[in-house]
């Protein structure tokens, strides 16, 4: 599904990711963890499209050469990053978002728009799942929201998306042991056959709750150890510094 | 332009039939209005938009004499559609329709022949010019206790062929006493190179309302000032909304004197530009009393090489003790090229008053168009909802749901 080829990258000359590998097939859920500023955020950034690194290398998402295509395409083929941060947008109402969100990767794909009352349908049993408070998804898109709103918010938009390879950047970060649960249930309730994950944390914490198929330790841009679940814990015991 | 002013005002006298009072007047106008000209820079309240240089560089030589005697005919005027209303047209300057089918008629008094004959100071020069040759004015009086059931249109229109011109317009409107009105001003020219000048009086009584929206939405090569003189009693309500957007140049000025207890104004504005188009909003909100409120909003999109220019007064009497005065602008510069221009002024002479001003202006978030974009949308799109949310809760300070919904409705707003 996803295959990563040689990527490097670099932000105002400073190289961030080196000779970077990795291939992701369908249904598979992979996790990278790794210290603060070894480039995992940036990954992300690159598969989603965000503007500002030098690029090299090659990304292919089902036969798409990913570099190709705009942030907006790369939402349509499937991809959706969860974001580490989600913005708050004032003046922008939650439901008006995600349905504009919806309707407008629907229409990319030629399928047919959701009407209005299709929409709240969807969206009110997603939020039910999720243990969303309903009365959020009337008011500005994560405006006063809690951190841990916004990153259930985040898990909202990626059930009623549908993507096929979901990058959650850090979504464990400030979330209680409840929300941990509550948000891994829905990424479970997604992990279908073909519905692929990148899962990427500093903590094995999420790691318990979502099981992964592999996990890689990225250190200084490099992937520089994978292997199963089994890694993550011997993390949690070593910490990065020996682990390689 | 002074010799053709001479002339065009002596056969402004010749073909109308003023008394020698009215006479009187106009001639004292004009002789202020050429011993001032139009306002340059070298004024306080022009010095961000120099109306002499922009008539000179859009305009070049007007013309001041309108023959009214012509029908004045509309080639097509758009009437809004969307809610029901009163209608007030004005063509050229010249009030060519009056009709309030919607409202009891002996509620409303509507004098049509009004002349001013006692000689104010004058804020400007353009008042002096608009006192010179508009032709008589109209007096809107609401009789006590009456609210209007619909609001009152007024379209504001030029003929196809008026071009190089002045046009001048004046009308005054009485509130008595609990009384309420709502007014929109629309902007439909089908001409170019004018300029127009237009100026109202509101008298607002005891617990009256006003509402004033004004929407220049229509894109048009003409240059236009618009005054606002309104004067409030105790109690009374005036709420101003501005959607500034379609004109070359538009300058809008409102002049609120607060003089009766807990009377409160309320003036909101939009600057929606692109090209070079150049707008400005000027206040001046006077807290003479105790006890009075007022409370602006400003907000600007900007685009190219347009122009934004904010100049909000409150005024503060060494009376006017428990005043609340607040005034806020933000602008979002969409390119290198645009400017926004804010100058707010507090000027206070009591010591028990709650009075603040804020300004911001920078360009559109590019993490929050990224953020959008993941979800799909396209940079377009994501520019739009972006903006959209921006100006909402400016929209959002409109207290008529119904024009409220026709202003979302022309801006593009969904919800």
């Amino acid at each position: 599904m996803l295959k990563i080829s040689n990527l490097s990258a670099k932000i105002d000359n400073k190289s961030i990711l080196q000779d970077f590998k990795l291939e992701i097939n369908p249904g598979e859920v992979h996790a990278i963890m790794g210290p603060n500023g070894s480039g995992k955020s940036t990954l992300s950034n690159i598969l989603s499209g965000k503007k500002g690194y030098e690029v090299t290398g090659e990304v292919m998402f089902e036969n798409n050469d990913l570099f190709s295509l705009e942030t907006e395409e790369r939402a349509h083929k499937g991809i959706f990053l969860a974001f580490q941060y989600p913005l708050e947008i004032p003046g922008v109402n939650t439901n008006v978002f995600l349905k504009t969100s919806l309707n407008a990767i629907k229409k990319a794909r030629g399928e047919k728009e959701l009407d209005a009352i299709q929409f709240l349908k969807l969206v009110k049993e997603k939020a039910k799942e999720l243990k969303f408070d309903e009365e959020k998804l009337g008011r500005q898109l994560n405006v006063g929201f809690s951190g841990g709103e916004k990153k259930k918010n985040e898990i909202l938009q990626m059930s009623i998306l549908n993507p096929k390879l979901s990058i959650l950047d850090e979504t464990d970060s400030g979330l209680d042991i409840d929300a941990l649960k509550t948000v891994a249930d829905g990424v479970n309730a997604l992990r279908k056959k073909n519905n692929s994950f990148l899962i990427i944390t500093h903590y094995q914490r999420l790691l318990e709750y979502i099981k992964p198929d592999f996990v890689h330790v990225l250190m200084n841009g490099k992937i520089i150890k994978s292997g199963g679940p089994e890694l993550a814990l011997e993390l949690e015991e070593k910490g990065y510094e020996k682990i390689n | 332009m002074e010799e053709q002013l001479k002339i065009d005002f002596e056969k402004n006298l010749k073909n109308f039939s003023y008394s020698d009072q009215e006479k009187k007047f106009k001639e004292i106008n004009f002789k202020e209005f050429l011993k001032q000209g139009f306002p340059n820079r070298k004024l306080e309240n022009w010095k961000f938009s120099d109306l002499s240089q922009i008539i000179k560089s859009n305009i070049g030589e007007l013309s001041f004499y309108n023959n009214y005697s012509k029908e004045n005919q509309i080639e097509k005027i758009e009437l809004i559609n969307e809610l029901e209303h009163n209608k007030l047209i004005i063509v050229d300057g010249k009030i060519v329709k009056i009709d309030f089918k919607f409202e009891d008629k002996d509620k409303i008094e509507v004098l049509v022949d009004q002349s001013e004959k006692t000689i104010r100071k004058n804020i400007n020069s353009l008042i002096n010019l608009n006192n010179a040759f508009s032709n008589k004015f109209c007096k809107i009086i609401i009789k006590k206790n009456y609210s209007l059931k619909k609001p009152l249109v007024i379209y504001h229109s030029t003929n196809k062929n008026t071009h190089f011109s002045n046009t001048n317009s004046r009308i005054d409107f009485k509130l008595e006493e609990n009384t309420c009105l709502r007014v929109i001003d629309i902007f439909k020219d089908n001409s170019e190179k004018n300029f127009i000048n237009i100026y109202y009086n509101f008298e607002l009584d005891k617990s009256s309302i006003l509402k004033n929206y004004k929407i220049d939405k229509t894109i048009n090569n003409n240059v236009k000032y618009s005054y606002n003189n309104v004067n409030q009693e105790a109690d009374s309500i005036s709420e101003t909304f501005i959607l500034s957007s379609g004109s070359k140049f538009f300058k809008n000025e409102i002049n609120c004197d607060l003089q009766g207890q807990h009377s409160s104004a309320f003036v909101n504005g939009i600057f929606d530009l692109d090209e070079e188009n150049h707008h400005e909003i000027k206040s001046n909100i006077n807290h003479l009393v105790e006890n009075t409120k007022s409370y602006q909003l400003v907000k600007s999109v900007l685009e190219k090489k347009s122009k934004a220019v904010y100049q909000g007064k409150i005024f503060v009497s060494s009376e006017a003790q428990k005043t609340d005065g607040y005034q806020l602008s933000n602008a979002i510069l969409l390119s290198e090229n645009s400017e926004f221009n804010a100058k707010p002024e507090l000027e206070i002479y009591a010591d028990d008053v709650k009075c603040s001003h804020g300004s911001s202006s920078g360009s559109l978030d590019e993490n929050s168009i990224f953020y959008l974009m993941s979800r799909g949308l396209n940079y377009k799109e994501a520019k739009k909802l972006l903006i959209n949310g921006f100006l909402l809760d400016v929209i959002e300070k409109i207290t008529d749901g119904e024009i409220k919904n026709l202003i979302k409705d022309l801006m593009g707003v969904k919800e």
